[in-house]
């Protein structure tokens, strides 16, 4: 039940998903592409463009792979006569099609593999409890830690958690206001993820502060002591960011949901129609409603694009306004955010490639959506590459001794190991994203998506226990090793982070159904046509002249 | 909004190509003289003073890096919008992509404006004394990337880099005027990914060497980033101003939904200057650190404290209120106000930049701030209209420029 | 209970409801029924329709004015808490900074104007919809249940004062529709 074949007969490619996939590096390219790009406002018939792209096909066909050079794989709703955007959803389904695709799963029983993976993420999760009992019951010495490493995993984790989240946002709000379009078929999963890891990065500040039962003294809320918090503190911004950050983007969430879950309420029967029902607000699909609705989803994210960068950007202020070297320079607000788009870009790959396996999800999810963010990924890789490079250009610039200590040790002192680990995690790796091939390649994505949340956990590492270990005053200084309840705990937090995703694909449309809609051929209602360029001769000739517009001549 | 409706059976209207080129008796023509003009009366008024009166040259290349600065910067910005055009294939803005080429067609010609600077390093930069290094062991300490001949080559190398690039775009895009090869789009993207890599990197070190190292103490790992944000808005605040004024030539082809993004972007970059210089400010201030924090307590001092505030208001708070609604952006009057003022507070951030390392004390305006300035923008002015008078107002057989044309915002 | 039930005249007959075939179709009926006149009617389609609000001649949403509202409001919260704070309920000196440390309150105030204009664009956009309304009266038509999948409806309601059942019956059939239908209330 896990393969793809259910989905299929929907779209009713002529061979099997996964042969044509092999052939051709993407999917289910059918004959009803070609006729239906005949929709497009933007071909004609008469024009010299149009004559133009009829001459060129046959120098393009020379140059690039075959798969996007395809006549048959012009995006009809996008005709782009570069040849350079295949459909965003393949084999040209009906609406129908797109909510049996995304319904279906949730009508079914559960599969053996989501049994497996939710089993597994479960136990993982008892882990988490087991371990966080522990240090409640001992205390924060069960980790590792001591002066002058007061933080490591703990924070470590933290980090890398809120990261994973910005990618949701990223795709969600920026793309979104950025008219990328193929956003629609991963945002409900890249902000489902953000949720569940903005879960998991909140455990950390809860539980690392020692005593977990004041861990309300963080609000400000009226007490019997008269004590209130220090908001010059940047710990405190933290504490306003991420609940904020995790507040906005549950309620963005929600919103794109609701739709959806309308449709999973027509659909079914009996107390999950009810519960669907309950959910979905009476939503019933309204122009009137879908009016404001729109507005609002366009100011959740306008407001959602500013708040991912500032969550990033306090989170590194946590590090940034200390003196200390290593955490103190001013490049760190936006290389975090740079940080954690890269790594949240390589979580929702890692997911998304098994997702869309598990559940047959190819035309929706295509290799073009995995092209766009590897490219996203290489693109940030070299961000973060350029801080890295800077932080020590400018630590040596500075002349100051200890900022040139701190980033001589980074690389070759005690931690050298984890230090070349992230840079040939994040810097090297992602440079295989230039080759198509491995961008077009299953195998290549998962595995360097893999190694860039490897090294995106090792960067905060990095950043953090090299700078804490090797104190000021050489007498004090350390080398910490995680301790087994160091460990559990990470790994328990990623129990916690997949059980949750996995439920949230058992119960919810994991794809925005309504949004996807939208990007097919035939959701457009009217349609505007482009004023044809004739290329007359004096037009031409101006082209050819100097400032001449001389008669005559033409090219 | 009620033209919207368009029947699909109606054929498309038909534009002439000639139609689409600057007009033979526009006045947009005359812009080269105008610039020449301007660059010499300003220019030249400016390096004879310098070269009687010795004790005005260092208020005299000092407001020369301004005012060059000022219209390198917009240059870049076209450089930067051009290269990011391609690289994520956009198509709406094809039809304002020609602005952006010809800003970055002026960078060759900046480059003179820079010559003159070369014999005013002794008076910008205290690096280049021997003697004030050979005293300061921190400056020597920099020697090995501060001095003369490294920085010299280091500034041609940027210069060569943004000008082939530059150079290289507009060819092949004004080739596929001609041909229409649709090919040459494909070539200009693949250019454009390593272009922009090596362009994030000139820049960085460009802002480092010719605004950071006035005062050769200090440094902070965002200032690359931040000249950037300062530059590109500058440019779409130019962008938005070209193109209000061509609406009227290319008024089928440009309309609101144009004016509607490039405000967008404006906004996007002012926000996104006031997230660096907030980021930066808010680091040195809070840590407090000796080494660094004198850049800010030098500039909320004395006279220099209502700059920075000016700034803040103006580069920032103010025009944020003020783009905000959605009419303003489609208004070319409101959004043609808020870039002439954007482009002002620009040239205003990059004299909060440069005169505190002359005029450490406080503000002090003397006439060659207004006369390099305008020399500047004569230079930038003569080379723009050139390129705009050689080459097609829209790039005439791009094939995204249908698209282009009937794009609307959602 | 407001809940679970819209707030409509009372009356037998809620109106008709009529399916098309496409978004086009939707599009020129909506132009149409626009044209003839009617103001109580509305269109249901499984994903927005770009242009359909024109088209139906919908006025641009407020909402964005509840967002500044909202948004401005947030601000002031969290610069006037931080302030009251920090100056007047619990002053501390921390690092030898002011007690009113501006710089240091710009996160802050910033998050809680972010948090006060999403919750105004959320639960704006549900008031102006008056969302949740659990039950309708077109919720009474099995075919209605296409509207989230992909059918595309047009309802005019009967206390439209141009609606009269024959006659709004006979202009939705001129416009195209597949089918018509009536709804009681």
């Amino acid at each position: 039940m896990i393969r793809g074949t259910d989905s299929t007969k929907f779209f009713s490619p002529t061979e099997p998903v996964g042969r044509r996939w092999a052939r051709t590096g993407c999917i289910g390219i059918t004959p009803t592409m070609a006729t239906s790009a005949g929709m497009s406002g933007t071909q004609n018939e008469s024009g010299a463009i149009g004559a133009q792209s009829s001459q060129t096909a046959g120098t393009s066909a020379r140059l690039a792979t075959p798969d996007l050079l395809d006549p048959e794989n012009l995006d009809p709703a996008h005709p782009d006569p570069v040849d350079h955007r295949p459909p965003l959803i393949l084999g040209a389904p009906t609406f129908h099609a797109i909510t049996e695709a995304v319904a279906r799963p949730l009508e079914r029983k559960p599969t053996r593999g989501w049994w497996i993976c939710f089993l597994i993420s479960l136990s993982m999760l008892g882990l988490l409890g087991v371990s966080i009992g522990w240090l409640f019951w001992e205390g924060i010495g069960v980790w590792g830690l001591n002066n002058p490493v007061g933080w490591a995993f703990d924070i470590t984790n933290f980090v890398f958690w809120v990261g994973i989240g910005h990618a949701g946002t990223l795709i969600s709000a920026i793309l979104f206001l950025f008219r990328q379009k193929w956003r629609t078929s991963i945002n409900r999963s890249a902000e489902a993820m953000t949720i569940f890891a903005v879960m998991c990065a909140l455990i950390f500040p809860g539980i690392h502060i020692g005593r977990p039962w004041v861990a309300y003294w963080m609000f400000p809320i009226p007490n019997q002591m008269g004590m209130w918090p220090q908001f010059r503190s940047p710990l405190m911004w933290d504490v306003f960011a991420v609940s904020i950050y995790g507040s906005v983007s549950a309620l963005f969430w929600f919103v794109g949901l609701v739709p959806d879950l309308a449709t999973m309420r027509d659909r079914s029967t009996g107390i999950k129609r009810k519960i669907f029902g309950a959910l979905a607000l009476g939503w019933r699909g309204s122009v009137r409603h879908w009016h404001h609705y729109e507005k609002a989803y366009l100011i959740l994210a306008g407001l959602a694009a500013p708040l991912v960068l500032s969550v990033h950007s306090i989170v590194s202020m946590d590090f940034a306004t200390s003196q200390l070297p290593g955490w103190h320079t001013t490049i760190f607000p936006p290389y975090f955010v740079a940080g954690a788009i890269f790594s949240g870009f390589a979580m929702v790959t890692t997911l998304m490639v098994i997702t869309r396996k598990v559940f047959g999800m190819e035309q929706i999810v295509t290799m073009r959506h995995f092209d766009y963010m590897a490219k996203i990924m290489l693109l940030t890789g070299m961000m973060v590459g350029y801080a890295y490079s800077l932080e020590f250009f400018i630590a040596w610039f500075s002349g100051s001794a200890y900022e040139l200590f701190t980033f001589k040790n980074r690389a070759f002192g005690p931690y050298a190991w984890a230090y070349w680990t992230m840079v040939s995690c994040n810097v090297l790796s992602p440079q295989l994203f230039w080759f198509k091939k491995v961008r077009g390649s299953l195998v290549w994505l998962f595995v360097l998506s893999i190694f860039i949340n490897i090294g995106m956990w090792f960067e905060r590492f990095v950043i953090i226990v090299t700078s804490l270990h090797r104190d000021f005053l050489p007498s004090s200084w350390f080398y910490f090793k995680p301790t087994l309840f160091d460990i559990t705990t990470m790994i328990g937090s990623f129990g916690l982070f997949f059980t949750m995703f996995c439920l949230f694909v058992r119960f919810l449309p994991i794809v925005a159904t309504a949004e996807v809609k939208t990007v097919l051929p035939q959701a457009t209602a009217h349609v505007v046509e482009a004023p044809t360029v004739q290329h007359d001769p004096e037009g031409s000739s101006a082209v050819d002249g100097r400032l001449g517009l001389a008669p005559g001549g033409a090219a | 909004m009620t033209d919207h409706a368009h029947s699909s059976h109606s054929r498309p209207a038909v534009l002439l190509a000639s139609s689409l080129w600057l007009p033979r008796e526009h006045s947009w023509r005359r812009w080269p003289l105008i610039g020449l003009v301007l660059a010499v009366v300003g220019l030249g008024a400016s390096l004879a003073y310098g070269a009687a009166s010795p004790a005005a040259r260092p208020q005299l290349w000092h407001s020369w890096l301004v005012g060059a600065l000022f219209v390198l910067s917009i240059a870049l910005g076209g450089l930067f919008f051009v290269l990011i055009h391609h690289s994520t294939q956009a198509g709406w803005s094809v039809v304002v992509r020609r602005i952006g080429e010809n800003a970055m067609a002026t960078i060759p010609f900046l480059a003179l404006l820079f010559v003159p600077l070369i014999f005013g390093m002794g008076d910008l930069f205290p690096w280049s004394h021997a003697d004030a290094v050979a005293k300061d062991p921190l400056l020597l300490h920099k020697q090995a990337y501060l001095n003369r001949t490294f920085f010299l080559i280091r500034t041609l190398a940027f210069f060569a880099i943004w000008s082939g690039l530059a150079l290289r775009l507009n060819s092949l895009s004004r080739l596929q005027d001609r041909t229409g090869d649709h090919d040459l789009t494909r070539r200009m993207r693949k250019m454009s990914a390593p272009g922009l890599i090596l362009f994030a990197l000139s820049v960085t070190f460009f802002a480092f060497d010719w605004v950071m190292s006035l005062d050769p103490h200090w440094y902070s790992t965002i200032f690359g980033v931040y000249f950037y944000a300062g530059a590109v808005m500058a440019f779409f605040a130019f962008l938005a101003l070209v193109a209000i004024g061509q609406r009227d030539l290319l008024a089928r082809v440009l309309n609101a939904e144009h004016l509607h993004d490039i405000g967008k972007l404006l906004f996007a970059f002012l926000v996104f200057w006031a997230y660096m210089a907030f980021s930066q400010f808010l680091l040195i201030w809070y840590a407090n650190l000796p080494e660094e924090t004198g850049f800010f307590a030098q500039r909320l001092a004395g006279s220099w404290r209502p700059v920075s505030v000016a700034l803040t208001l103006g580069h920032f708070i103010v025009p944020f209120f003020f783009l905000l609604p959605r009419t303003v952006k489609r208004n070319p009057k409101a959004l043609g106000i808020a870039a002439v003022w954007l482009l002002a507070m620009h040239a205003l951030d990059l004299y909060w930049l440069v005169m505190p390392s002359l005029h450490v004390g406080g503000i002090t305006l003397s006439w060659l701030d207004v006369a390099t300035l305008v020399g500047s923008c004569g230079v930038f002015l003569a080379a723009f209209g050139w390129s705009l008078g050689r080459q097609a107002l829209v790039p005439l057989r791009d094939p995204r420029l249908p698209e282009s044309i009937t794009f609307e915002n959602v | 209970m407001a809940l679970l039930r819209p707030s409509l005249p009372p009356g037998e007959s809620f109106g008709v409801l009529a399916e098309f075939a496409s978004p086009t179709e939707l599009y020129h009926a909506c132009e149409g029924v626009r044209d003839a006149g009617y103001t109580r009617w509305d269109a249901h389609t499984p994903f927005p329709v770009h242009g359909l609000d024109r088209a139906m001649g919908i006025k641009p949403s407020r909402l964005p004015w509840v967002v500044l509202v909202m948004a401005v409001g947030g601000a002031l919260a969290g610069i006037g808490l931080q302030g009251w704070v920090s100056t007047t309920a619990y002053p501390l000196v921390i690092s030898g900074k002011p007690f009113f440390s501006w710089p240091a309150f710009i996160p802050v105030t910033f998050e809680l104007s972010v948090l006060g204009g999403a919750l105004g664009a959320v639960f704006g956009m549900f008031a102006m919809n008056q969302l949740p309304t659990l039950y309708h009266p077109l919720f009474s038509k099995a075919s209605f249940e296409r509207a989230t999948d992909d059918g595309f409806f047009l309802s005019i309601e009967s206390w439209d004062p141009k609606f009269d059942s024959d006659r709004t019956v006979e202009l939705l059939r001129r416009l195209g529709a597949k089918e018509v239908e009536l709804v009681s209330s």
